[in-house]
């Protein structure tokens, strides 16, 4: 037999050049099913054919495998969260002072809301704080993707998206806050319930503005050439990605405020705006199947009831922010309620915020999963559609 | 349908209007934006009705001056309405710029403005009506009646090569230097009913035709005729339709003072007759100011004579002077004489843009910051 030992032995060991391809190519035909059959988002087939495979189906990708893929998920991420950064513009928020008061007041009420609703529903106000600070944040993936597969562009779709990269920021500032409690309320000293806050928001900062510089510099180096900034951009956002991940900081600060920097920053316009789309479209698609792997339809079971709450109290605390201040703000009567009901998905950021407080504190870990895992369930698969249906009927995609 | 009359409005004698068509860019890589409808809701809560009008894709958007005897008063009208729209459209993270075409969109992206009107027109003209995204500047001068403006028409068409060079502010469509000062007008020929007013002398006989035209079903209105010159009769008006938007509204203002004091030279001093032969050269002498703008050559009609634009547009300026004086205008042709004389266009401009820059989504940028002037600084 050894005369034999060229051929493979089965079961064939794991490999992430396989795990890559078997992901992107069952996405994409859950997408193109999606889309084609049911007219639904594509994003809608990829969280279900990762429903399909993960642990809430045929049980062929378990977390082992699911961590395997991490490093797709976070150049995923890292690719989004830049392009929606590079979409956040001061300027804006400075001259349409109501846009600014709309962030404002969506954070705030969604926070508001969530708090109370679970509060009352007899939920701990720890984990209830951390639950609605996690409900602030409107997924950037989500969001971004369907206006990019829908071609929109309009004011709907462009105050969605600064909404969505304030509202990140802040449901992330929040968290890391809450942190502190967390690490209190497990004893742990003083010393660290502050410094770990601080380390990951100035670290993720900083982390931020070196990339930033060093787009810049390339940039002017380079000249107005799209497809030699189109690879220079791509280059540090992996490596910002890696780096953030090996320096235990937050992947999602770091590549938001990159893009944000990046973009106040180049008083000089050197660098090129770059389509990352297409580049980015199989680690997208890659994104929405593992964690449509991760979600566990048995959590429906248990946590469903409070699910409802959570989403019910965060879309009326996210509608009263967006609609108090729309009447105000240049766009067309009408468009307020659409803009709320684009802010509806939460989705990948909670799993990952979810995942960190488990391996910071694991019996934490789980009682928060139990709350708030059941609503990305439901809105993983709503969110996109109402994203869709938003933008479609504020007349913002392309014919 | 509804039966026009076509009746002629009498206007006072060298009143003035402009229309503008501007583009709407977004401020993120100044590709042209499809915000028209929402940017029109707001720019009505503020400017009175008529002066924002929506154009064929929802890239566009139309300006409308007053009426105005003045030069003076209708440069303020025009920066105070600047000033409101680029408020506006900052507050909406837009950008408004002027120059007759976009330097990179493609038109396959445009959208249809959806209205009855634009609709049909794509049915109709099919991608030329996306193509139709280039912007103009259009002129109105006022005139007693039908048959004087029909004499205005003829005489004007002798100076059209005058107002494309003045203005030509699109060398770059869809990504290219189109090696062109006014590539838009290119674009305006591939229609079937552009070209030029028929050569009748009375409106009598205007309407003769304009009848049969109807009668045969080749056209419902008087907008159906895409003239670069055409009569205006609901307005009392001669419209003037061949200018590139210039890059700033200072300019589009002074392009009309030429315009103005040139009609009450024509009018008042009947200096010449309506000849065949200015449409015989016409489409040549067109194509010299396409081309080459200031630097293309003219050939009279009446006189035979060779020239460069631009001579020909200084020694006009020379000949209505006097009448410039009389309408409050010297000033303005002064200035204008003055920009001709150091060379400078908006074409130039763009080029010198694209040259130092080397990326036209600068180009627009510039393009954008130039129109909305101090109004995008200070907000």
């Amino acid at each position: 037999m050894s005369t034999l030992n060229y051929l493979p032995s089965f079961p064939l060991p794991p490999d992430p050049v396989l795990l890559f391809g078997l992901l992107l190519l069952s996405g994409f035909a859950g997408g193109e099913i999606a889309h084609r059959m049911l007219r639904l988002p594509r994003i809608v087939g990829y969280v279900s054919a990762g429903l399909a495979l993960g642990v809430s189906g045929l049980g062929l990708l378990d977390y082992e495998l699911a961590r395997q893929a991490q490093v797709f998920v976070d150049i995923a991420l890292g690719l989004i969260l830049f392009e929606l950064g590079r979409r956040l513009d001061f300027n804006w928020l400075r001259r349409d002072r109501w846009l600014a008061a709309t962030s404002l007041a969506e954070c705030a009420l969604s926070f508001g809301c969530v708090y109370l609703a679970l509060v009352y529903f007899d939920i701990a106000p720890l984990y209830a704080a951390v639950a609605a600070a996690i409900g602030v944040s409107t997924s950037p993936a989500v969001v971004m993707l369907v206006a990019q597969e829908l071609r929109a562009e309009g004011q709907v779709t462009e105050r969605a998206l600064n909404l969505v990269a304030i509202n990140s920021v802040v449901a992330f500032v929040l968290a890391t806050m809450l942190l502190s409690w967390i690490h209190h309320e497990y004893r742990a000293g003083w010393a660290i319930m502050l410094s770990h806050p601080v380390y990951l928001l100035t670290g993720s900062l900083l982390l931020g503005f070196v990339a930033s510089w060093a787009a810049i510099l390339f940039g002017r180096w380079l000249g107005k050439r799209e497809e030699l900034h189109l690879v220079m951009l791509l280059g540090l956002i992996v490596l910002a990605v890696g780096a953030a991940a090996a320096l235990k900081l937050s992947v999602l600060l770091a590549l938001l405020a990159f893009g944000v920097i990046v973009k106040n920053m180049d008083r000089n316009h050197d660098l090129m705006q770059v389509d990352i789309g297409k580049v980015g479209q199989m680690f997208f698609i890659v994104l929405f199947v593992v964690t449509g792997a991760t979600l566990q339809l048995g959590e429906l079971m248990t946590g469903g009831a409070v699910a409802l709450v959570l989403i019910l109290a965060r879309f009326v605390g996210k509608s009263i922010g967006v609609l108090g201040f729309a009447y105000f703000s240049g766009i067309r009567p009408g468009s307020g309620g659409l803009l709320a009901i684009a802010l509806t998905p939460m989705s990948g950021f909670a799993i990952v915020m979810v995942y960190n407080a488990t391996d910071l504190y694991p019996e934490f870990g789980a009682k928060l999963a139990a709350i708030v895992l059941s609503a990305v369930l439901i809105l993983e698969l709503i969110g996109p559609i109402a994203v869709q249906f938003a933008l479609k009927k504020a007349g913002e995609t392309a014919a | 349908m509804t039966e026009e009359t076509l009746e002629f409005r009498t206007s006072a004698g060298f009143s003035m209007g402009v229309e503008l068509e501007l583009q709407i860019l977004n401020s993120r890589d100044y590709n042209l934006a499809r915000d028209a409808a929402d940017l029109i809701g707001m720019l009505e809560k503020t400017l009175n009705s008529g002066a924002v009008k929506p154009e064929i894709t929802e890239s566009m958007i139309e300006l409308n001056s007053s009426i105005h005897h003045e030069y003076g008063a209708l440069a303020e009208e025009l920066r105070r309405i600047r000033d409101v729209v680029a408020e506006s459209a900052a507050r909406m993270n837009l950008r408004i710029a002027g120059g007759g075409s976009h330097p990179f969109h493609k038109w396959s992206e445009r959208r249809i403005y959806p209205t009855e009107r634009f609709k049909r027109l794509l049915e109709v003209y099919g991608y030329l009506a996306k193509q139709f995204t280039i912007f103009g500047q259009h002129v109105h001068i006022g005139v007693p009646d039908g048959d004087e403006a029909l004499y205005l028409t003829h005489i004007l068409s002798r100076y059209v090569p005058h107002f494309i060079a003045l203005s030509a502010s699109s060398p770059f469509q869809q990504g290219e230097d189109t090696s062109y000062q006014s590539s838009r007008l290119n674009t305006v020929s591939a229609f079937p009913l552009s070209g030029q007013v028929p050569f009748v002398q009375s409106w009598g006989e205007f309407l003769d035709y304009f009848n049969r035209m109807r009668g045969f079903g080749v056209v419902e209105s008087m907008k159906d005729f895409y003239w670069d010159i055409r009569p205006k009769p609901e307005y009392g008006t001669v419209e003037i339709r061949v200018f590139d938007t210039p890059l700033t509204v200072d300019r589009a203002a002074l392009l009309a003072a030429y315009v103005q004091s040139l009609a009450r030279y024509i009018l008042t001093e009947r200096p010449l007759a309506p000849s065949r032969d200015v449409y015989t050269l016409y489409n040549y002498n067109r194509f010299q100011a396409c081309r080459y703008g200031m630097e293309g050559r003219l050939i009279d009609a009446y006189t035979q004579r060779h020239a460069a634009i631009k001579e020909d547009i200084l020694d006009m300026l020379r000949v209505i002077a006097p009448h410039a004086a009389e309408l409050g205008g010297g000033d303005a042709l002064g200035q204008l004489a003055g920009e001709i004389e150091a060379g400078r266009t908006d074409a130039g401009w763009l080029r010198e843009a694209y040259r130092t820059r080397g990326s036209l989504n600068d180009v627009a940028r510039m393009q954008s910051e130039r129109w909305m002037g101090s109004a995008l600084a200070n907000i």
